[in-house]
């Protein structure tokens, strides 16, 4: 107890040396204060935000590989890579099914298209001289007709597969009353309103479409939908999405079962726990039998883009952070070392006295812990108050760093004129968004980061302040525990 | 083999006479960067009993503050042993040995001078761990058995001469009631008045308390009132 009661008197007794020691320390808490904060509250909104995401894994081409292979192999390898590419065995259905029966994947679903003639339904389509192959001209629509046929069918598993309507791109215009209880079962369809109206179809009506050998296969509509993008189709009075019917994937796979003639293709999408489980599950899928030439690929980083300067600002908060303590436990070790040199004859007189090292320790860690824990909660109230401040202008500086880089990008591409309203355009027509290519700066979904000092901040905050001073106790640990008494005492005769 | 050896040591102390408070037997020092022949102190052997006053005398150099720092439990002699009232120190804490057993003078006191006398009298006794109800009033009646005014007490040691500092630095030594006092020069920094006054406060505690007084000294004073002196000669 007198260890403690000694403690208070040297406190109270330097304060000069105190009141500096608790600055430095204060200054450090308040930095730390602010830098947890951040730190937390930005790991909570980026885990937030990539949670509202489904974490997707989806099947794509190695296309880099198969460049590679036509840039080194000359003319020859050239032929034989474009034969490889056209001999890629494609995975079915089943394989599909049999992909998804992993611990790592949650659920699964896909798309499967392929496309017919029009039997008792005409394309909608108005042909212009420039149309074919003409710049500006009508691009392909989404599940592009490959072989040139009228229609693109495209069959869904299940409804969380409908992305364009999950997202808004298409929205159901008119619908019969039982339709999503038989829509992914038998042959059913949702079609365009343009081309129900081009060809003047209405709900149950039924359609008929050829394949290439003229087979016809029946279908009924038991939906209208209309497509909300808003597309520069200059040439055509149709959007893209025209001429695409929706079914189901069974009623698809049953059709080419049936007919050899036909070539559908799948797009498949897999719901994964982690995106780190990524590269295991690919391996998985070799082993099933998957080919090579694909790969697989997360939504990870669409799912991340919106919080990038949100992470960045994380990022430089954590190295700040550590150059901060780093810093102050150097300093604070100093500070000690020299104030422990100042206190040598104290200590003599204590050893002497029969104090024991332990109990002088706990004294000169005591003394410190108290203008450590002082100083920590005045430090915490201040970064408590500034952490909203700094937080926000630090992510709005970063967004500021995105915004003039997306600029000068965009400038590289011809730049943005000004427009008498005050407003800008883009010059040269149709630019490209920018936000959507890969290793561009991304559009900003958090503009504030309210970094908020919990508990969690408060009980980091004393876990980095106890060890601080356990560092710089060190300094009078390990004098006491060097000095001799006698030696100490004969200095000071 | 390892009992033989505390056979011996057992019988070793117990040829040692009831009223011998200390032994040293064959006691040597080196210090630790010194080469292997080098020692501050060679082959000491005294006793010291209860109730005497002790003067260690010799030359500068002859390792007379050595001994007292090994007598004082400050430091641990490199050969032979030290016995205190029957125990070797080499089996005793010398923490608790230091706050309990024995009180140590110096001559240039040793105070805390950002403390008042009775704090400097009232951190021993803490330190010694003893229960003591009013430690103001024990430390009060110290400062006045070594001749200080009570008034001195909540002075701050700074503002005390030199020889009420040594007075205090007695009475701070007294404050667990140690068997034994041990004094390097503590008269080496006072006048002559002062000198005696301080030698009759260890006269008193010797031949009326009954304690051992060890006095480190070269003064010709301080030899005349002791009981037994013994000669530190400079090791060769």
């Amino acid at each position: 107890m007198f260890i403690f009661k000694n403690a208070w008197i040297s406190i109270t007794r330097n304060k000069g040396r105190n009141i500096l020691i608790g600055a430095i320390i204060l200054v450090i808490a308040c930095a730390c204060t602010i830098t947890l904060a951040i730190n937390n509250t930005a790991s909570d909104l980026i885990d937030s935000y990539s949670n509202s995401y489904q974490k997707e894994l989806t099947l794509s081409f190695d296309r880099k590989q198969m460049m590679k292979d036509f840039d080194t192999k000359g003319e020859e390898g050239r032929e034989q890579a474009k034969e490889k590419f056209e001999n890629i065995a494609s995975y079915s259905v089943d394989d599909v099914t049999t992909f998804a029966e992993n611990d790592h994947i949650e659920s699964y679903y896909y798309t499967y298209s392929f496309s017919l003639n029009g039997n008792s339904i005409e394309k909608a389509e108005i042909e212009t001289e420039s149309q074919p192959g003409s710049f500006g001209g009508r691009p392909n629509g989404k599940g592009q007709n490959k072989n040139s046929l009228d229609f693109t069918l495209n069959g869904y598993s299940s409804i969380e597969s409908m992305s364009e309507f999950i997202n808004g791109t298409y929205t159901m215009n008119e619908i019969t009353d039982n339709a999503w209880d038989i829509a992914f079962d038998g042959n059913y369809v949702f079609i365009n309103k343009e081309l129900a109206d081009y060809n003047e179809l209405n709900l149950n009506d039924k359609i008929t479409l050829e394949d290439e050998s003229g087979n016809t296969y029946e279908f009924e509509i038991i939906g209208i939908f209309e497509d909300n993008e808003e597309e520069d189709v200059m040439m055509s009075m149709f959007s893209n999405s025209a001429n695409t019917i929706i079914t189901n994937a069974n009623a698809l796979v049953s059709i080419d079962n049936s007919n050899d003639s036909i070539k559908g293709s799948i797009n498949s999408t897999f719901i994964i726990d982690d995106y780190e489980n990524a590269e295991s599950i690919q391996s998985d899928f070799y082993e099933k039998g998957l080919d090579e030439t694909y790969v697989v690929q997360t939504n990870q980083e669409i799912a991340e883009a919106g919080v990038t300067s949100v992470k960045n600002v994380k990022s430089f908060a954590t190295t700040f952070l550590i150059i901060t303590l780093l810093i102050g436990g150097v300093v604070l070790f100093i500070l000690n070392m020299i104030n422990i040199r100042e206190r040598k004859y104290e200590i003599g007189v204590f050893r002497t006295i029969g104090i024991s090292k332990l109990k002088l320790t706990t004294q000169f860690a005591s003394e410190l812990l108290v203008v450590a824990l002082i100083a920590l909660i005045i430090g915490c109230c201040f970064g408590a108050t500034m952490s909203k401040s700094v937080s926000n202008s630090l992510l709005s500086s970063e967004i500021e760093n995105s915004i003039t880089s997306r600029n000068e990008m965009q400038n590289n591409f011809g730049g943005m004129k000004e427009r008498p309203d005050g407003n800008s355009e883009n010059r040269g027509g149709n630019m490209p968004d920018f936000n959507k290519m890969s290793g561009t700066p991304n559009i900003q979904a958090y503009d504030r980061v309210d970094a908020v000092v919990n508990v969690t901040v408060i009980l980091e905050l004393l876990v980095i302040g106890l060890s601080l001073v356990f560092v710089s106790s060190l300094a009078s640990m390990i004098s006491i525990q060097r000095f001799s008494p006698l030696t100490i005492l004969k200095e000071r005769s | 083999m390892a009992k033989k050896t505390k056979e011996n040591k057992l019988s070793k102390i117990t040829e040692i006479k009831d009223n011998i408070i200390l032994s040293i037997q064959n006691a040597s020092y080196q210090y630790s960067d010194a080469t292997s022949d080098e020692y501050a102190i060679k082959n000491i052997n005294y006793d010291f009993e209860k109730g005497k006053i002790y003067a260690i005398r010799g030359r500068s150099g002859s390792g007379k503050t050595t001994l007292l720092s090994l007598i004082s439990g400050l430091e641990r002699c490199s050969k032979g042993t030290i016995i205190f009232d029957g125990k070797d120190l080499k089996d005793i804490n010398l923490d608790t040995y230091r706050n309990s057993q024995i009180g140590i003078v110096f001559q240039s006191y040793n105070l805390l001078p950002y403390m008042t006398a009775s704090e400097n009298i009232i951190l021993s006794m803490d330190a010694s761990g003893l229960k003591i109800e009013n430690k103001k009033q024990k430390a009060i009646e110290l400062m006045e058995s070594v001749g200080l005014k009570s008034s001195y007490a909540d002075r701050k040691v700074l503002r005390l001469s030199g020889g009420e500092q040594q007075r205090v630095a007695i009475a701070r030594s007294l404050s667990y009631n140690p068997k034994m006092i041990v004094a390097d020069e503590p008269t080496g920094n006072l006048d002559k008045q002062t000198e005696s006054e301080i030698l009759d406060i260890f006269k008193k505690l010797a031949h009326e308390e009954g304690k051992c007084v060890i006095i480190v000294t070269h003064s010709p004073n301080v030899c005349e009132i002791v009981d037994e002196i013994y000669d530190l000669k400079k090791v060769k």
